[in-house]
Order: structure tokens, then C-alpha cells, then sequence
């Protein structure tokens, strides 16, 4: 709540975590992440202009949240100011309502680090 | 006057589990489909996704997802010496109106019925002699066995993402499933859910008691899933919101992210909604049906589909409903005993417990629709001897709970105010307290628990309503009053705090408040014309090229959910049309 109304401390708290994480792997092998995707697949495509129950994945290194104009995106999503980079995805894949409270994905996380690597290396290579 | 169209090779009536699985495996056969569908196209990316599905009030209080009853409804009574009156609100049972129909809403359970149900009359009459089954309870066998059904089943649960631990593979008896099922092929395509405390709980009471507890078979896909035909699944997230509700993670089988799609995607197929099929249409000599007639519901304009084939796959009741006012079939008549269409109408009935054990914290707001424990020791378990208890059939217990709402699910032990202030305070020290054990048990056919036409009450298209004739009877009774007893003996052991009781139901049966939307029969299947309305393949007896699926179907209804026999059954049905009746039309089997 307090998060909520108060984006400034919040991007300070995201700072932080983000600097505390920054290990996220970069050794992710993208063939077993094409199978960690599956978890994602039902709701989210990797190609361009394709929204499903999430919003297309394309490019989605090269933008911040909830930049796409045609999806339906939550105000916490809208409001959270990341850019994606393996190292933030890391964080939000681990834990998503923990990095954006209030954010409608409605996936608990993936907590082990070595799928996040895989999964962010398969993505880094589907999403171009 | 309506408006005659361009005749295709089938019309499908309601595109729900059984529309949607016919519309794909006929379309791919390189037939010309139309299904026409009383509701609107929703999807999980438009409707069903988070926040919005979350809406109590309008998915549980106002029926969004549901039938609306302004339309159409039935009359209801419990004997045919009372005046049946119109249901004006939904409240008992909760049939779909929308792209996927009752399978939108649904948990998920499935369940394989087996020979106990298809062999009914002969089993308890060999093994308790003819005078065991009371003279007015009219079960008869299915004429279809488990055998044939098997490999339907496997399609079904491999379609549809089921979750479970198999009890039985080939004979071979699996540690942690269900040790009375029939032998399956293979294990279930997915592990079973996670279990939640409450079915924790009741695992370890059921075992220490001597049964053999088992997750519940769901469709719930306990980790993410690609079915045989590429239809892709998110893992379940527990969210609490599933009977009732459209899936915001598409990790519930249903027919909108599975069978439906494949169809729209194929040429041959195409989905009319807020199409309202009124009457089925025969030829002179009665002998074949040549399409149906329906109202665009958002205008009023009135179409004649022609058809070489009608398949009907609407809910239970408006199958039946159809038959009726098309006038195929003879109607039955429970004092001559005499016609089919109406016969053997079932519902199911139940007792429940509600545990309270202070300081415990089951977390109830997160849940699949199937993280239950489960036992079936007086149910498929044939070494369960009924005779001492005197009663037909058998009942599934289960053990945690399912979409027990923020809102809605207050429990609280018998003897709180219904309101005020020690309400609320006793409403905030138990809502975390609490769990359920509950019994679903069958109900056996009985002569005079049917269908017909309403003599009085209209739709809004002018057609009489159906009129629903049912109570409960002394066998079903007798079985609630056994059920309630094995429950409160694990619930005791169990040592809760504060229980309510288990009670069995011996009252007459009424509209609310919610029951199951289990309700079968109307159009049964078998191996006669003379008591039956369709053939082992679903087929009518009177029309060939008419085929009508669904819970209707069902000569009797089980504990179990129906939902795996309905979509073993569709399968089974398309199977028999793609490669019989295309190529040779006319009755599967010799009348």
C-alpha cells in the first residue's frame, strides 16, 4: 500500500534489489529454456503484435514495462519503471508479486536461478 | 418467417465440452460445420483474466457465465400430485450459456465411470437377487462397457490436462492412487495437484481409519502442459476462483483454449453465437431430420439450418428439452410406463461436515478446484457390501475445499447468531479455522423422477418450459444417513475443536440453495428402443442421422462428476461417425 503511493521510495527498494541480485547467470543454456517457456506459453507469445493473456514477448529487452500501446497492462505494471534486462526479468521471474506488487500475471514464480538462466537465455534469442 | 440457409453436413446445438470436441474431429473428417451456441464468445485474454474474473457478485451472485433464466427456465416439483411452479432464479444447478459452456465454469473433476455404473441392474441382481432393487427404481445397464470406453477416457483426460495419480495401470495396483478404479491404459498426463492442509488432514484421518485416500482427478493442470493437439496450458496457481469461474491462467481444461479454437482455425467450421435453437426438424415420414430452426437472441431474426446431420450438445436439460418440443421420441409417461424421451431423471445428493480446529490456518482463499483428498471405499469398492444398508449405488468423500469465496464462505459452529455482532466475531475467529469432509453421492432412476413438457409456462420464444419432476428417495436416504455417519466417525477421529455434524438429507429436494450441476438423464442410452432414446453410439433410435450427447445420456447417475464419461462418450461418438456413419448412413445398431 504504502508502495503503492509512494513510487519514489519503491524505485529505491527496486534499486536495491536489483543491485543485489545482479547475479543473475548469464551461463543460461537456451534449448532447456525453450522448455522452462512452456511455463509462460499459455499465455504469453514471442511474436511481434501478438498479445494473448499477456503481451507479446518480442523485443521485450529493448523496451520498459508496459510500453506496448495495444495491451491491457496493470496500473503496477504501468507505474514500476523497469526496463527489462536479464537482470531485472531474473528478479521478476523469481517472485513476481514480490518485485511489482499488484502486477495481474497471475504466475507464483519460478524460484529455482538455474531455469531463470535458461529461461532468459531462450528468450534473449526467441525475443529478436 | 425464417430464413432457410445454405445446408451443411452437420449443425452442432451448444458449443460446449461435447460441441467443441465434435466440431474439431468432424471438421478435420473434412465435413461442413455450423454450431450454433445460445451465448456469446468470451476468452481468457478478454474475460477471463485478472482482475476482472475475480468478481464475486457478478460470477456467483448474478450467474454472468450462466444460463439466463428471463429466457428459458423449467418448472419444478418433487411428485407429479403437485403443481410445479417456474424456477425464476438459478439456484440448485448452474447450466452454462457461453463459447464452452458448463466447461468454463467447472472444476475440473474427472472421473472414469466404470462397469458398477454400466452393469448396475445386473450386478445388485446377481449378487443380491432381483428383489434387492426396489420395484419403482428403474436403473437399467448402459449397454456399453468400460472396455470399450477406455481409450476415450485416456483421450478425454489427455485433451482436457487432467491431474491425478493412477490407482490402476493394467491390473497393477499404484501406490497413492485410487486402488478400486478399472485398469487404465496409463497414468494421468500430469501429477497430481498440490495437496492444501485440509486434504492433508483428511489423507492422514481416511488412512488411520483403514480407507485409501487419493488426490482427486482434475482438470487442473498441476504444472504447465501441451495436450496431444498442441493446445497449450499455464500451470494451476490456486487462486481460489475456479467453479464458477472462467480459468485467468488457462491452466483449467476447458473447450475454449482447447477443442474450440482448432475448430475456428479449420474452414470447415463455423460458430454462430446468440443462435437459440428452438426445434429440430424432421422429414415427412419421420424417419430422418433435416436441421433445426433458431432465433438470433440479440435481434429476434429467425433462421432454418438444413442439415444432413444434427447433433445435439447442449446441456443436459436443454438436450432433452429439444426432444421434447421437436416431438421425436415417445414421451414418457410414468403411470403406463410407457415412452423414453424424459425417462430417468437423476440428480445427486450429498452430506457434508465442517471441521474447526483453533489455531490451525488453512489458508482456504487458495485452492485448485480439485486439491481434495479422496476416499472411495463406499463407492467403486464392490467389496463395500450394501446389503446390510440396504441401498443401490455409493458415495465419493472428500476431504478440503473448492472456490470457498472471500465473500460467500463464512463458516461458523451450529448455534452462532445469523447475524449481528456475535456473528461477526465469530465469523473472524473461525474463516481460517475451518475445513470440510463431504460426501457426493449418487441417486438411482426412479419411475417417477422425469421430464416433460410444462402444461402452463412459456418460454420467451412461446414454447412450453420442461418440467422437472424429482425428489429423493428411501434409497437415497439410506445411503445419506451411511454417509453421514462415515464422515462425522473420520471427522471425530480427527479431534476438531468444534464440528457440525454431518447430516443425511431426508428432506424433499428444492431449488437452492447451489446442489451440483450434475443433472442426467432425459434421453438414455441402451440396447432397446423399447427403453431407451439413443444407441450405445448416441444415435437416435427414431432419426439415424440425429446423435445426442451428453449427461443425458446417463440411465442413472453416479457419485462421480460426469464430465469424463460426457467427453469419453463425445469421442466415442465422433469415432463412430467419422468411420461408420459418413460411409454408410443409417442406425449403428439394428433397432
Amino acid at each position: 500500500m504504502s508502495s503503492r503511493s509512494r513510487p519514489v521510495v519503491r524505485l529505491l527498494w527496486l534499486a536495491a534489489l536489483i543491485a543485489a541480485t545482479t547475479t543473475a547467470r548469464a551461463d543460461g543454456d537456451a534449448a532447456r529454456g525453450e522448455q522452462r517457456f512452456a511455463d509462460c506459453v499459455a499465455c504469453h507469445s514471442t511474436e511481434r503484435n501478438v498479445n494473448n493473456v499477456g503481451p507479446s514477448l518480442h523485443g521485450v529487452f529493448e523496451r520498459k514495462a508496459g510500453e506496448l500501446p495495444d495491451f491491457r497492462y496493470s496500473p503496477a505494471i504501468k507505474r514500476s519503471g523497469i526496463s527489462w534486462t536479464p537482470q531485472t526479468l531474473d528478479v521478476f521471474i523469481a517472485d513476481p508479486q514480490k518485485m511489482v506488487p499488484a502486477n495481474r500475471m497471475p504466475y507464483a514464480g519460478m524460484p529455482d536461478a538455474d531455469a531463470r538462466a535458461d529461461l532468459i537465455a531462450y528468450l534473449l534469442k526467441a525475443s529478436k | 418467417m425464417a430464413t432457410k440457409l445454405k445446408e451443411v453436413d452437420a449443425v452442432i446445438v451448444g458449443l460446449g465440452w461435447t460441441g467443441g470436441i465434435l466440431a474439431k474431429e468432424l471438421a478435420e473428417a473434412g465435413l461442413k460445420v455450423v454450431a450454433l451456441e445460445r451465448g456469446a464468445m468470451r476468452s481468457t485474454d478478454k474475460d477471463y483474466a485478472v482482475p476482472n474474473i475475480r468478481d464475486e457478485l457478478r460470477y456467483v451472485v448474478r450467474h454472468d457465465l450462466m444460463q439466463n433464466t428471463a429466457r428459458d427456465t423449467l418448472t419444478v416439483r418433487n411428485n407429479p400430485t403437485q403443481e410445479a411452479l417456474p424456477m425464476r432464479r438459478l439456484g440448485s444447478f448452474l447450466p452454462g450459456e457461453v463459447v464452452g459452456g458448463s466447461a468454463v465454469h467447472w472444476s475440473g473433476h474427472t472421473w472414469r465411470w466404470t462397469d458398477m455404473e454400466f452393469k448396475v441392474r445386473s450386478l445388485y441382481e446377481e449378487r443380491y437377487g432381483k428383489s434387492f432393487v426396489p420395484a419403482d427404481m428403474t436403473i437399467q445397464d448402459w449397454g456399453i462397457t468400460y472396455a470399450e470406453l477406455e481409450p476415450y477416457y485416456d483421450k478425454f483426460e489427455y485433451t482436457a490436462a487432467v491431474s491425478g495419480k493412477a490407482g490402476n495401470i493394467r491390473g497393477q495396483i499404484q501406490r497413492g492412487g485410487n486402488p478400486y478404479e478399472a485398469p487404465r491404459a496409463r497414468d494421468y498426463p500430469l501429477p497430481p495437484l498440490t495437496p492444501i492442509l485440509a486434504s492433508e488432514m483428511f489423507t492422514k484421518a481416511a488412512e488411520n481409519n483403514g480407507y485409501h485416500p487419493f488426490p482427486r482427478p482434475s482438470a487442473n493442470a498441476s504444472q504447465a502442459y501441451t495436450n496431444p493437439d498442441g493446445s497449450k496450458f499455464g500451470p494451476c496457481q490456486y487462486c481460489g476462483y475456479c467453479q464458477r469461474f472462467g480459468c485467468e491462467a488457462n491452466a483449467k481444461g476447458s473447450p475454449h483454449i482447447t477443442v474450440i479454437p482448432i475448430a475456428m482455425r479449420n474452414p470447415n467450421f463455423e460458430l454462430r453465437t446468440h443462435s437459440w435453437v428452438t426445434k429440430v426438424l424432421k422429414d415427412s415420414d419421420g424417419k430422418r431430420v433435416t436441421g433445426v430452426t433458431y432465433t438470433n437472441v440479440l435481434n429476434g431474426e429467425e433462421f432454418e439450418q438444413p442439415a444432413g446431420m444434427v447433433l445435439l450438445c447442449a446441456y443436459a436439460i436443454n438436450n432433452v428439452h429439444l426432444m421434447l418440443l421437436s416431438g421425436i421420441g415417445q414421451p414418457y409417461d410414468p403411470v403406463a410406463q410407457t415412452g423414453v424421451i424424459g425417462k430417468n431423471y437423476c440428480y445427486q445428493t450429498g452430506a457434508g461436515a465442517t471441521l474447526f480446529f483453533e489455531n490451525r490456518h488453512f489458508n482456504p482463499f487458495m485452492n485448485a478446484g480439485g486439491s481434495n483428498a479422496t476416499i472411495d471405499d463406499f463407492n467403486i469398492n464392490w467389496a463395500f457390501d450394501r446389503g446390510p444398508h440396504g441401498f443401490v449405488g455409493g458415495y465419493n468423500m472428500a476431504g478440503g475445499f473448492n472456490t470457498v469465496l472471500p465473500i460467500g464462505y463464512r463458516p461458523v459452529p451450529r448455534g452462532t447468531p445469523q447475524w449481528g455482532k456475535e456473528w461477526k466475531a465469530a465469523t473472524a475467529k473461525w474463516y481460517q479455522t475451518a475445513m470440510n469432509i463431504g460426501a457426493s453421492g449418487s441417486v438411482m432412476a426412479n419411475r417417477y423422477n422425469y421430464y416433460d413438457l410444462d402444461p402452463t409456462y412459456r418460454n420467451a420464444f412461446g414454447q412450453p418450459l420442461m418440467r422437472m419432476t424429482f425428489d429423493y428417495k428411501e434409497n437415497e436416504h439410506k445411503m445419506g444417513r451411511h454417509a453421514a455417519a462415515a464422515i462425522n466417525a473420520i471427522a471425530k477421529s480427527m479431534n476438531p475443536t468444534r464440528l457440525n455434524e454431518a447430516t443425511a438429507r431426508t428432506d424433499p429436494w428444492t431449488v437452492v440453495p447451489y446442489q451440483s450441476t450434475h443433472n442426467t438423464g432425459g434421453t438414455i442410452m441402451g440396447t432397446s428402443p423399447r427403453d431407451s432414446a439413443v444407441n450405445k453410439y448416441l444415435q437416435s433410435w427414431d432419426c439415424h442421422n440425429l446423435f445426442v450427447v451428453g449427461a443425458n445420456v446417463f440411465p442413472h447417475n453416479a457419485s462421480y462428476n460426469p464430465t469424463g464419461p460426457v467427453g469419453a462418450l463425445a469421442y466415442w461418438m465422433a469415432d463412430a461417425i467419422k468411420t461408420r456413419y459418413v460411409r454408410a448412413p443409417g442406425p449403428l445398431v439394428p433397432a
